[in-house]
């Protein structure tokens, strides 16, 4: 169990299911507790630009593990408490549709950043829960405006942008409060990158590993691509794909693509090495 | 060894609707911000919408964006008297 299902999963077989964890409750707490430990509440501060200082580039760049590993530790510890996600495979994210509302399309704020997109290209996003209601508060941050969508319409987007490749995966804002479902990418996801990057975890793995059945592998190597997280390689040796497990984040893009049926995902409880992988 | 890729803020005036230098960049090192944080209840003005090396760490020192950028506002250094 994930140390997040562990705290507020309560009784549900993931935290994400708990319908609680997306309750107007813990919308109102989180505002309190995020400005009291001096974290700006407004999800665009911890959108498009970095999650790590300049400090820790300069520490990684001479190093300094030891500075790097205090500096990783104190940004790690007040992103888990204010705002931070979790993979989630496809057919998670639609079950997440019909446990809890509103679910809304708005645009993303780390493309927004990264590549300056406009706002018409840029509805891979979405928002959830009570907050949303209160959007116009922050047209900056919901640049584009918000759409409003059904359980059925949310689960129409969340197939396209799966066959786009896009990575899902939940936030916190306010911890436990979720109110993001995310559909990234690298380099431009600011989660997705400097988890790979940089080491830091404000995007935890999935309760799920990749695995590939050598024997089903047909070499065509379509499943590559579809990896945001660097775990898939191909052997030419071999004429067979590879997947990294310890570097897998379960979010079974990889799956979805192969016609052979050659990748399953399985628990990653269920394999001892990777339990505490997360 | 980390550049300084700097920008003149006072030469890039719009860059949310110019993005040159964010879209060229290979490895995509540049992003934008503001200058202002979060504004409750308005929209931010363009002109303080600010581009800033993002992901410093992945800049190869190329120049294309020194390059690209139509008001000369990019400036990227790899000196710094580092030995490294």
């Amino acid at each position: 169990m994930c140390d997040w299902c562990e705290k507020y999963g309560d009784g549900y077989e993931r935290w994400y299911f708990n319908p609680a964890n997306y309750a107007r409750r813990l919308y109102k707490i989180r505002r309190e507790e995020a400005e009291a430990s001096g974290a700006d509440a407004n999800p665009q501060s911890a959108g498009g630009m970095a999650v790590v200082g300049h400090d820790f580039l300069e520490a990684r760049d001479r190093g300094d593990t030891a500075e790097v590993e205090r500096m990783k530790q104190q940004v790690e510890g007040a992103m888990w408490l204010t705002h931070f996600g979790q993979v989630i495979t496809l057919e998670e994210a639609l079950k997440i549709t019909d446990i809890m509302y509103p679910i809304c399309l708005i645009t993303c704020a780390c493309r927004r950043s990264m590549e300056g997109l406009p706002d018409e290209e840029n509805f891979t996003c979405m928002g959830m829960g009570p907050g949303m209601y209160k959007w116009e508060r922050w047209p900056d941050t919901y640049r584009g405006g918000v759409h409003f969508l059904t359980p059925d319409e949310a689960k129409e987007v969340l197939n396209k942008l799966d066959k786009r490749g896009l990575v899902h995966s939940i936030y916190t804002f306010g911890t436990p409060y979720l109110g993001g479902l995310c559909n990234c990418d690298y380099p431009d996801c600011a989660a997705i990158r400097t988890v790979v990057d940089l080491d830091v975890k404000i995007l935890w793995k999935g309760h799920y590993v990749a695995k590939i059945d050598p024997e089903m592998c047909n070499g065509c190597a379509s499943c590559v691509h579809r990896c945001q997280f660097r775990a898939l390689s191909f052997i030419p040796s071999r004429n067979k794909a590879y997947i990294d497990q310890f570097q897998c984040f379960g979010c079974g893009l990889c799956v979805s693509e192969c016609d052979q049926d050659a990748i399953t995902l399985v628990e990653r409880t269920s394999l001892p090495a990777l339990a505490n992988v997360w | 060894m980390l550049p300084a890729v700097t920008v003149d803020d006072e030469k890039c005036k719009e860059p949310a609707s110019c993005r040159k230098c964010l879209l060229i960049c290979p490895t995509h090192v540049l992003g934008l911000g503001t200058d202002v944080g979060a504004q409750k209840f308005r929209e931010i003005d363009p002109s303080h919408f600010i581009v800033r090396p993002v992901r410093l760490d992945k800049c190869s020192g190329c120049m294309d964006c020194v390059e690209v950028c139509p008001q000369n506002a990019i400036q990227v250094s790899f000196s710094g008297g580092d030995a490294r």
